[in-house]
């Protein structure tokens, strides 16, 4: 064999080993690179990877913005609720102080009744006064200290004691508080002659009228219970 | 000869190829352009071989020549935003298709030409029979 064959043929071998080196190389690198990860992604590939993220992102924004507005929306109706549940409370309370399971204050007026040695006060004289308070107007009467409520009563126990509300007696001085306009209730109270002081003095009882500013007027202590009325 | 080289260049290309360490993604391409244009000058030195004209310089240069080009070139393609190595690949594809057609050509031809000689020996077999 002549020796540029040989050479020939060494050096095509070769030549072919690294060619199929190179081939071999390259097929285990592309079945083992993961074509998947980022890095390793062509650049148009990357271009469509970017844009559906772009949507995505404007699709999930679009998202939060709906739950935005209904956040909103609850915290409005949370709002309004609560201006619901404060105007309860407001009125709760004015029922409260009209039916006396508040303690009230204003101005009226302090009647002071006494016995006298001739003459004692009796619960018809409370019951008049308490009638006549009310016709002038009076919006909340206590006798020492017990509120007139709806279904107060005032009664004689024998002759010494008078009885409120069934449960509290008491005696003289009778100190009965009555909030309202102080000069409906004192120009009513003391009418010339049939009024009710005139007349009360005319009995020989002892009375006097006060006009106060600041009267406090306790609650009601007991319940106010309803058991057949509904 | 050269076939028994080539067989061996390919097997234990292939074993070295396999053992050697992965390359990096991104260079991956590069490699491709280089594996194209060297099977291109196989195909070329082939069709040389065949025509009787071969060189193993012109084959040698041809190889690793192109190969290296076709990488730069695909390089500056990269750099200019251009893909260039889509002209290489054509340019090296198409002379590919080419040579393999002058291949082709000369094994079909040299198998016709046997059979037409081999007819004309039969007719002349029958000719002289028919003398007889």
């Amino acid at each position: 064999m002549k020796k540029g064959k040989i050479t020939i043929t060494i050096t095509i071998g070769l030549v072919i080993l690294i060619l199929t080196a190179v081939i071999f190389l390259q097929f285990k690198t592309i079945n083992q690179t993961d074509i998947t990860a980022l890095e390793n992604m062509r650049e148009d590939e990357l271009r469509t990877e970017i844009s559906n993220f772009k949507q995505k992102i404007a699709e999930i924004s679009g998202q939060l913005d709906e739950t935005n507005a209904k956040i909103s929306e609850y915290q409005e109706a949370i709002a309004s609720n609560e201006q619901a549940s404060d105007l309860l409370v407001q009125e709760l309370d004015q029922q409260n102080n009209i039916i006396g399971k508040n303690a009230v204050k204003g101005s009226g007026v302090v009647i002071t009744l006494t016995d006298t040695r001739a003459q004692k006060i009796t619960a018809e004289d409370l019951r008049e006064l308490v009638n006549e308070l009310k016709i002038d107007g009076a919006e909340a009467i206590s006798i020492n200290g017990q509120r007139i409520v709806y279904d107060s009563y005032i009664v004689d126990i024998g002759n010494t004691f008078i009885r409120i509300n069934g449960v509290e007696s008491i005696v003289s001085p009778y100190v009965v508080k009555a909030i309202g306009d102080p000069t409906y209730l004192e120009s009513g109270l003391s009418k010339k002659q049939y009024g009710y002081i005139d007349s009360k003095l005319e009995e020989g009882k002892d009375v006097t009228l006060t006009r106060q500013d600041n009267i406090v007027i306790e609650k009601y202590n007991g319940d106010l219970n309803m058991e057949y009325a509904n | 000869m050269i076939a028994i080289a080539i067989v061996i260049g390919c097997a234990l290309g292939a074993i070295i190829g396999i053992n050697l360490p992965n390359i990096s993604y991104t260079y991956s391409g590069y490699l491709a352009i280089a594996i194209v244009a060297a099977l291109d000058s196989v195909f070329g030195g082939l069709t040389s071989v065949l025509k009787g004209n071969f060189n193993l310089k012109i084959f040698l240069s041809g190889f690793f020549g192109n190969a290296i080009l076709s990488m730069l070139l695909t390089w500056l393609g990269v750099k200019l935003n251009v893909d260039i190595y889509l002209a290489a690949i054509v340019v090296f594809v198409g002379r590919m298709f080419t040579n393999l057609a002058i291949i082709r050509r000369y094994y079909i031809e040299k198998w016709s030409k046997k059979e037409v000689k081999e007819e004309i020996k039969n007719e002349n077999e029958k000719e002289t029979m028919g003398k007889d």
